[in-house]
């Protein structure tokens, strides 16, 4: 980083941070520090939500999934519009009409409380898994840069975020998400154009597209159906939709995105924009990545993009690699000449691969993006890419943060622990339960350190819970006669089959999703008859 | 469970909210069309 990167990078976050602080200065009541008084408009709500979604993770992770096994990651996005019509007629409409905190609390109107208290367990666990992990992606940044130790700068990175979460309640969360947002989009259109810019002259954007394509990096739709493939369009829309259908609708880290609203209407245009601007935002960082995957064709790329990975490898087999990347870059220059067909790029690519995973360059997907930027962009752009991706951490960790400590006060503190006290005592405890959860995440971020592609990782674990949480919220808009211990104890078949599925069987973990709330729905329908509802 | 309410504001954007979805879900469709072609004609 060069002194403009830094400059770049400081102001963009002095003034996000500044920004939100400012535009949430008044926080009196719990109404207004946990929900905004209810006053935000859809559009801040709209890249609110995005933004939650989009971690640092996205720009990390997601690009390195294209340059390493092509766009079809796009597919997993095919149900988010879907399950964003499903909720603005459902969810949305009855969380506003109860008027509730959380969207468990609307569980103890409809069930009972200790299927409210159930149901925030599996929130608190599920979430507070993935905090760390959330805020692990931008020490892989600092890491790759400078080489500082990844418990510096993710005690660094949650100590600011922790700070304005804590000081600005829910209305610094979304303003910071209005801005950080308009950062990432900046940063995309900068990374896309960059790394179509650096392809050499007689390449060309067409060029490009033949070699990723040949290379089988620009896949992004699959037809071929297999339970066992994470990635095509069959899973992707219906497996895709029952996963966003749990994570918009029922994790209170999205949920209160969409709570703080001025009306249904309000909530709802905020949802139906994430439809529109989702799948093809997730495609332009699938193609940022296919297109560093061409850069690195003709520019060879690290023998592993993971700096400690890459100085252990030997010289003899960095001279191997040498001659399989002018290998590829031949059967590449061939395939643009017309006198090498699709296959032969493909099979010096894939002795390539093979190559780097037998010498122990694996798990590097995540250092891709990172080494294409820093190493190759020019002064100010680096900086301005590191915003977005600060930005996109932030922006995630102070959502999980701020709905961690709401349900902790709301769902649990007030209603089981100390019912009946002032306004002023719940709202210095929202404060001491999110710097108690930012602890929490600085504390377990190091767990990220274990994981390949952090993008799966995230997705899989949430997929571990969502099933059970959407399975009964469905009970409770769909199943009048379900009662409150039927669906307690559905919500716990629903996790137990869950957790049968992914170990015993070799489903993709998109599909835990819909076997949870298949189990919760069936098991709570069917235990209606046994637990009659209380007239 | 879900009521509709009678006094429900509508779109900005559409005449009513379901022709809003029914929006949405064609875009979908179209997006998906596109993103096929754009495979098939890379992937050889």
């Amino acid at each position: 980083m060069r002194p403009l990167d830094w400059w770049v990078l400081g102001a963009s976050l002095v003034f996000i941070v500044a920004y939100g602080l400012w535009k949430s200065r008044r926080n009196a009541t719990v109404n207004e520090y946990l929900l905004a008084g209810k006053t935000m408009p859809w559009y801040a709500m709209a890249l609110s939500i995005m933004a939650t979604q989009a971690s640092a993770i996205t720009f990390i992770s997601t690009t390195g999934q294209a340059y390493i096994d092509g766009m079809r990651f796009v597919q997993f996005y095919f149900g988010l519009p879907l399950a964003m019509i499903l909720l603005c007629v459902t969810a949305v409409p009855i969380f506003h009409r109860a008027n509730v905190y959380t969207a468990y609390e609307y569980l103890e109107t409809r069930f009972d409380a200790k299927t409210r208290l159930l149901v925030s367990i599996v929130f608190l666990i599920s979430r507070g898994l993935a905090v760390g992990v959330a805020l692990y992606a931008p020490a892989i940044v600092l890491t790759v840069i400078f080489g500082w130790p990844d418990s510096w700068t993710t005690a660094l990175m949650g100590t600011l975020v922790v700070a304005y979460t804590t000081l600005g309640g829910v209305k610094a969360v979304t303003w910071t998400d209005f801005q950080q947002m308009l950062i990432m989009f900046v940063g995309l259109f900068v990374a896309l154009g960059m790394a179509i810019a650096k392809l050499p002259d007689d390449v060309g954007l067409g060029g490009a597209l033949s070699i990723a394509g040949a290379a089988g990096r620009l896949n992004a739709v699959v037809t071929r159906f297999d339970w066992n493939d994470q990635y095509n369009i069959w899973n992707g829309l219906f497996g895709g939709m029952f996963l966003m259908l749990a994570y918009f609708g029922t994790d209170q880290s999205q949920v209160q995105r969409y709570l703080t609203g001025k009306s249904v209407a309000q909530s709802r245009l905020s949802l139906l924009f994430n439809a529109v601007a989702k799948v093809p935002m997730q495609f332009f960082i699938l193609l940022i990545g296919a297109m560093v995957f061409v850069f690195y064709t003709f520019e060879r790329p690290p023998v592993s993009f993971n700096p400690s990975q890459e100085a252990k490898i030997s010289a003899a087999a960095v001279e191997e690699y040498d001659r399989l990347f002018r290998e590829r870059r031949e059967a590449a220059r061939g395939l643009l000449a017309g006198a090498v067909p699709p296959e032969g790029l493909r099979e010096a690519n894939r002795r390539l691969e093979t190559f780097r995973r037998d010498a122990g360059a694996a798990n590097d997907a995540n250092y891709v993006f990172l080494t294409f930027v820093t190493q190759q962009l020019p002064a100010g752009a680096v900086g301005l890419i590191m915003a977005a991706i600060f930005a996109a951490a932030m922006s995630t960790i102070s959502a999980e943060i701020n709905s961690l400590a709401t349900v902790s006060v709301v769902d649990v503190y007030r209603r089981f622990v100390k019912p009946g006290a002032t306004d002023r005592h719940y709202l210095n405890a929202s404060r001491a339960a999110t710097v108690f959860w930012g602890l929490y995440a600085i504390a377990t971020a190091g767990f990220g350190r274990n994981l390949d592609s952090l993008i799966v990782a995230v997705n899989k674990l949430g997929s571990y819970f969502y099933g059970g949480l959407l399975g009964v919220f469905i009970l409770a808009f769909y199943f009048p006669r379900t009662g409150g211990t039927a669906a307690f104890l559905a919500v716990l078949a629903g996790e137990a089959a869950i957790f049968a599925a992914a170990w015993f069987t070799g489903v993709s973990f998109l599909w835990y999703n819909v076997i949870g709330a298949v189990v919760v729905v069936v098991t709570g329908a069917a235990l209606a008859r046994l637990f009659e509802k209380p007239a | 469970m879900i009521q509709r309410d009678p006094a429900e504001e509508p779109p900005p954007l559409a005449a009513s909210w379901g022709r809003l979805y029914s929006a949405v879900a064609c875009y979908l469709a179209a997006l998906i069309a596109l993103f096929w072609l754009f495979t098939r004609t890379y992937s050889r």
